[in-house]
Order: structure tokens, then C-alpha cells, then sequence
């Protein structure tokens, strides 16, 4: 998880703020300097559904929520037998839209880049446009037109816009990215999104 | 250009042809292609060839294409067993082309035999079109390997459109509903296997090809999607590109590593493709023929759209069809309002739909059209014909005739109705101008020709 982190910061992602501890001090630490609300993640070799044994924990607001969720999830550790590496500190995201960004290496036609918005309306409406890599901003700015969902992105009923200077350089970072580094599949999912700017919450992918 | 695609011109435009496999039964594809040939509008040599006869319609028969020597072009129907030492003997005869109708290769696992057969076209540097395919059509040298009789498939008249097509099935019926309508082709091309020449090859010769205009395209799959994205997107530039891409219902893997492995299955490739290299891609078979019939007319400047009817219904569905399109009306000048009023009868009003009102004869289209050809405000325009009512006439025909021809700016003619309306369709798009069924369908096409315009930068809004 770590070395992801790392590789996509070198690709010019920039990550919510996180640090590693060992400790409940250390966490603390780190939750003092990136400020809270946190989430904490457990670091294991072991855990891949990491929530099912209660390696997440999310809106840890203080000193005291950091203290009972540390020890939640060291115990629950122990309890499933499950070795700890670390636990990753992070800043919680903002509260906004959730964007989908995906990218593929299709067969015949390369890289390709997918976009969407989270929710019913990639997994319902399939409301989803998609391009090959290399891709231009313009390109990301017909992508969020083509979607049916775009008045969201855009701004409707009374709400601004959404970011969207940072969904171009994010795309254009995950297209140059899947290219320097052969990537296979990748999912930015969600990356949440408010007028301000977008957080990367969550990504994966494999070469 | 590799040799193969100049070779090419050898399969369109040949002084001789050979029939390897004609027949003297007329339902044996070498029956029916030869029978096509010498009752065509094919000028060059002709030269049957078969062990099994001496003569065919009149012409020699040859036991072989050695027995006779060098063709520019030869059509081969024999059984696919023996077809790559055909080729192996046209090739040291030094012929150039091959149209390989014959099935019988890997469609059916024989996948050996049709290397061997891709082998020995190029060690001679021939091109082949085929195989298991329908072959080519050119309207203007009358090359024609299309094995359908032209009886049951009418072939259509010589124009700026050529098609490529994966399938011999969608390729003819495409071709007869074409003819039907007197759209005019340059030439067909039904690749089939794509052994030696793909598509791609076939869209870089069209390229070149003079008397290509437009160009439409029909594929299930290629083999090198990066290319065809790469020669789509610097061709479309030139002629408009209409393509239709079937075999779409392939999802993404449920097994994928990512959310978005799972949702994106291949065909969302192709439509990030066109999508980007800006090709204008039909839904269907009635899109596709919608589609590429705007492309005659001239690239709009502006957005508005001037709706002119004779009957409001109609005028009321297209307006409503261009709002939910995305598409715009015009809003008309000052000076054209007054020169409409001038012109309409006093009881109707000038709006956008301009409606005629039911009594509107021809004379009548053509001063309402000569004032919105001249008003700045005005892209396009549809101009809606309900040719059924009494004040109708045949002379309406070469007012739209005149309105498409002067090519100031792009018009659509819908007419809605039976068969009195489709003979009025079919003589106006014989004449170059397109017609639509329905006011979505016209429509919808030019709603593709508006982004197409705007994509040449002809269209600036």
C-alpha cells in the first residue's frame, strides 16, 4: 500500500495527507500534524478485505476516538490472527460528489481512460464516456458533456461547479501514468469532488 | 502507400479480368459473377476460365490462366482447397489483384490454408481482397464480383460515397437500399476475412480514390485498433467517415481486477475511438443510411435551423425533435421577417416554422427558401413537404433540386407518408438531395452534420 502511495505521488498524484505509525503515540503524532477528522488504515501483508476485520476506521475526530479505534483495531488484529505493519494515518476527504475514474489496457486499441459518476449512476445508468490515452484537457471537458449526469459536474439546481481543473490534471496524470509505469487496470474510486477541489480517496491498480 | 494498396488499382480499374471457377450454370457464383461482368458496364477483356467447359456466353474458355497468360485482375470461385495454388500460378504469371469470393478458410478452422494462400499473395506483392466475401463494386469502370444477381440486388448509380464492409450480408442489403434511393457510390468494398488487405488498407486507398467523397464503414472487429483509430482520424478530416460497428454486446469481464474492467467492455474502446477521432458513428442500419446522404450538402456556418412547412403538425414534431437534440431554430433577421411578410399570403404569420399553410404551391417554397438562403441567421434548413395535399405539384422537385444544387447551404427535405410520397423521395434523391421519413430521422443527421461542421471549424458556435 505504501509503495502505491509513493509511485503514484511520484506520477504527480497528490494524496490526502498520511503517515505511518507503529504506535498509538506515533498515530497520534501524525493526526496532530495532517489535523483531524482521520481515517486509519490497517498496513498488513495478511488482510486484503481489510474492512471485514476491522482495519478501517473512518471520522476518528479526536485524541480520544484515536485511542478506542487504535485499540479496536490492534485487538481485532490479534483476534483474526493478522500481522500489523504499520497503521496509515490518513485525512479524511472532503464531502462533495463522487467521481469514478478508471483506466484499461484494452487489446487492440492501448490505454484508455473511463469516467463516471459514482453511484447509481455508473452502476445503474451505466452514464459513463471514456477516451484513449493520450488524452487533453479538452478531451476530459467532452468526456464530462458526454455524460447524462454532467449538470452535476457542472452545476445545477443552485450548486457550483465542481473542481473541475483538478478531474482534468487527475485524468491526464492517470493516462500518463498507466503509460509510464504498464499499467493493466486502474480504478481512482471515488475520487470526491466539491468546487474547492478533489480527493483522491481510494485507488488500485495493477501492472 | 505499400504496393499491395496501389495494387488495388488493378482490382477497380483493370483492362482485363479473369473468372477463375465461371460457370455456365447461372446460380453458381462463377456463373453469376461472369453473367454480371459481360452484362455489365464492364468494358475491359474478360476471361473465363474452367477445365470443365470451352465456352461461356459467347466467351473462350480457359482450362486454365496459364492456357491464356497475365490478367490485371482475377476473380476467383473455386473451392478454397485449391485457391492458394491459383494464387501461386497468378503470381508467376504476374498478376497483380485478387478478389478471393470462395469461403472455406479459418471462418471454418482452416486456418492453414488460408496462410498459405496470405503466403503466396505476398511473395508477389499482390493485393487481395478477400476472402469469403462479396469482393468490389465500381460504378464507373463496372467492375463488379458482387455475386448476387442484378436482378435480386440493384446496383447503384455512380457517386461520391464508398463503403467498406466487414459482412457480404449487410454490405449488399446496405447496397440495395442505397440503389433504391439513387444514392450514388464510387465503390464497394466487402473484405470479408481480411487475409491480405483489412480495412485499414481499403480506408488509405479511398483515401487517394478521386472519385471518393465520403466514406462508410462497417465492422465487427479489427485486428489493429490503434492503427484504425490513427487512419480514421486523419481521413475523417478530409471525407466524413460514417461507421457503423456491430458485435457490441460483449461486456466487460465480471472477473476484472477493476471497477472499471468490469464495466468496459471492448466495444467501449471503439466508442472512445470514434469518439475522439471525431467519426461520426451510426446506432443502426437506418442511421447509417441516414447518415451519410447529408454529406453531399454543404458544412453549415451557423447554427440556426430554418423549419419550412406546408403543414404545422409537422412543423410542431421538428421543432421538438431540434430542441431535445440540442439543436437551435434561427431566429430571423429583421429584413428577411419583412420580406416573408411581403411574400406569404396575408393570413399566415412569419415564424419559426415558417408554415405555408396547407394552399402553398411550389412557387411558393422557392421565395420563402430564396429568402432564408440570404438571411444570415439561417445554418440550415429543413424544409417539410407534405406532398399529398391538392396545391402540390411535380414541380416542387426542381425547386428543392435548386435549393440543394446552388450548395449555400445545407437542406434536408422531410416527407412523411406512403407510396406517392416515397416516389417523390426517391426523384429528389436521385437528384442529390437528401429526404428523411420522418422529422427524428432528418434530424438526427443533421444533427451529425452540425458536429461535423464544428469539428472542421467550418461551424463556429
Amino acid at each position: 500500500m505504501l509503495k502505491d502511495f509513493q509511485l503514484l505521488e511520484k506520477n504527480g498524484f497528490e494524496l490526502l495527507p498520511y503517515g505511518v505509525g507503529k504506535t498509538f503515540e506515533e498515530c497520534a503524532a501524525i493526526a496532530k500534524k495532517i489535523k483531524y477528522p482521520v481515517a486509519l488504515k490497517l498496513i498488513s501483508p495478511d488482510a486484503t478485505h481489510k474492512t471485514e476485520v476491522g482495519g478501517v476506521k473512518i471520522g476518528v475526530n479526536s485524541d480520544e476516538g484515536l485511542c478506542v479505534a487504535y485499540k479496536d483495531m490492534v485487538n481485532s488484529a490479534k483476534k483474526h490472527k493478522i500481522k500489523i505493519d504499520g497503521i496509515l494515518v490518513q485525512k479524511m476527504a472532503r464531502k462533495g460528489i463522487e467521481l469514478i475514474i478508471g483506466g484499461k489496457l484494452d487489446q487492440q486499441f492501448g490505454h484508455m481512460i473511463v469516467l463516471g459518476l459514482g453511484g447509481i449512476y455508473v452502476e445503474i445508468f451505466r452514464d459513463i464516456s471514456a477516451r484513449l490515452c493520450p488524452i487533453s484537457a479538452r478531451d476530459v471537458d467532452e468526456m464530462i458533456a458526454e455524460l447524462k449526469s454532467h449538470p452535476l459536474i457542472t452545476g445545477a439546481r443552485g450548486k457550483k461547479a465542481i473542481a473541475i481543473k483538478d478531474v482534468r490534471k487527475i485524468m491526464l496524470s492517470t493516462c500518463k501514468f498507466m503509460a509510464r509505469e504498464k499499467i493493466k487496470e486502474i480504478d481512482i474510486n471515488p475520487l470526491i469532488c466539491d468546487e474547492k477541489g478533489c480527493d483522491i480517496v481510494d485507488v488500485r491498480f495493477k501492472r | 502507400m505499400a504496393t499491395k494498396i496501389k495494387n488495388l488499382n488493378y482490382i477497380f480499374n483493370p483492362k482485363s479480368i479473369a473468372v477463375i471457377g465461371a460457370s455456365q450454370i447461372e446460380e453458381k457464383v462463377g456463373g453469376v459473377v461472369l453473367g454480371n461482368l459481360v452484362n455489365g458496364k464492364y468494358k475491359g477483356k474478360i476471361i473465363p476460365v474452367n477445365p470443365k467447359y470451352t465456352e461461356i456466353l459467347g466467351l473462350k474458355c480457359y482450362s486454365s490462366l496459364s492456357e491464356f497468360g497475365r490478367v490485371d485482375c482475377a476473380i476467383i470461385t473455386t473451392p478454397s482447397a485449391i485457391v492458394p495454388q491459383i494464387a501461386e500460378e497468378c503470381g508467376k504469371l504476374g498478376v497483380k489483384s485478387l478478389i478471393v469470393l470462395s469461403g472455406g478458410f479459418g471462418e471454418v478452422g482452416n486456418k492453414d490454408l488460408e496462410t498459405r494462400l496470405r503466403n503466396a499473395v505476398a511473395k508477389y506483392e499482390m493485393a487481395l481482397i478477400g476472402v469469403n466475401c462479396l469482393g468490389v463494386l465500381d460504378t464507373k469502370t463496372g467492375v463488379d464480383s458482387i455475386f448476387l444477381p442484378m436482378h435480386k440486388l440493384q446496383r447503384p448509380p455512380a457517386g461520391g460515397v464508398a463503403f467498406i464492409t466487414q459482412s457480404g450480408a449487410v454490405g449488399s442489403s446496405v447496397i440495395d437500399m442505397v440503389a433504391y434511393y439513387g444514392v450514388g457510390v464510387s465503390k464497394f468494398i466487402s473484405y470479408g476475412n481480411a487475409t491480405n488487405l483489412n480495412e485499414i488498407d481499403c480506408l488509405e486507398f479511398l483515401e487517394q480514390d478521386s472519385e471518393t467523397k465520403q466514406i462508410i464503414l462497417y465492422i465487427e472487429g479489427t485486428k489493429d485498433g490503434k492503427r484504425l483509430y490513427e487512419v480514421m482520424k486523419r481521413i475523417n478530416r478530409k471525407k466524413p467517415i460514417v461507421v457503423l460497428k456491430a458485435g457490441r454486446a460483449e461486456k466487460g469481464s465480471k472477473a476484472a481486477f477493476s471497477h472499471t474492467g468490469n464495466l468496459a467492455g471492448n466495444y467501449l474502446a471503439y466508442k472512445a475511438a470514434f469518439r475522439q477521432a471525431k467519426i461520426i458513428e451510426a446506432e443502426n442500419l437506418d442511421e447509417l443510411f441516414d447518415f451519410i446522404k447529408i454529406f453531399n450538402q454543404p458544412l453549415p456556418v451557423t447554427g440556426g435551423i430554418a423549419v419550412l412547412t406546408n403543414g404545422g403538425g409537422l412543423g410542431i414534431i421538428t421543432t421538438d425533435a431540434i430542441e431535445s437534440s440540442g439543436l437551435r431554430l434561427a431566429d430571423f433577421s429583421a429584413r428577411a421577417n419583412n420580406t416573408l411578410k411581403k411574400i406569404l399570403p396575408p393570413y399566415a404569420s412569419v415564424n419559426n416554422p415558417l408554415d405555408l399553410i396547407a394552399d402553398a404551391k411550389p412557387e411558393l417554397y422557392n421565395s420563402a427558401v430564396e429568402v432564408l438562403m440570404e438571411d444570415a441567421t439561417v445554418g440550415a434548413l429543413i424544409i417539410i413537404v407534405l406532398f399529398q395535399v391538392p396545391a402540390m405539384n411535380e414541380s416542387i422537385i426542381e425547386v428543392l433540386e435548386r435549393a440543394s444544387g446552388d450548395r449555400r447551404k445545407p437542406i434536408i427535405v422531410i416527407g412523411v407518408g406512403g407510396e406517392y410520397v416515397s416516389r417523390f423521395r426517391r426523384e429528389l434523391e436521385r437528384r442529390g438531395v437528401p429526404t428523411y421519413g420522418s422529422p427524428q430521422a432528418g434530424v438526427a443527421a443533421l444533427k451529425k452534420f452540425f458536429e461535423y461542421s464544428k469539428f472542421k471549424g467550418v461551424l463556429k458556435e
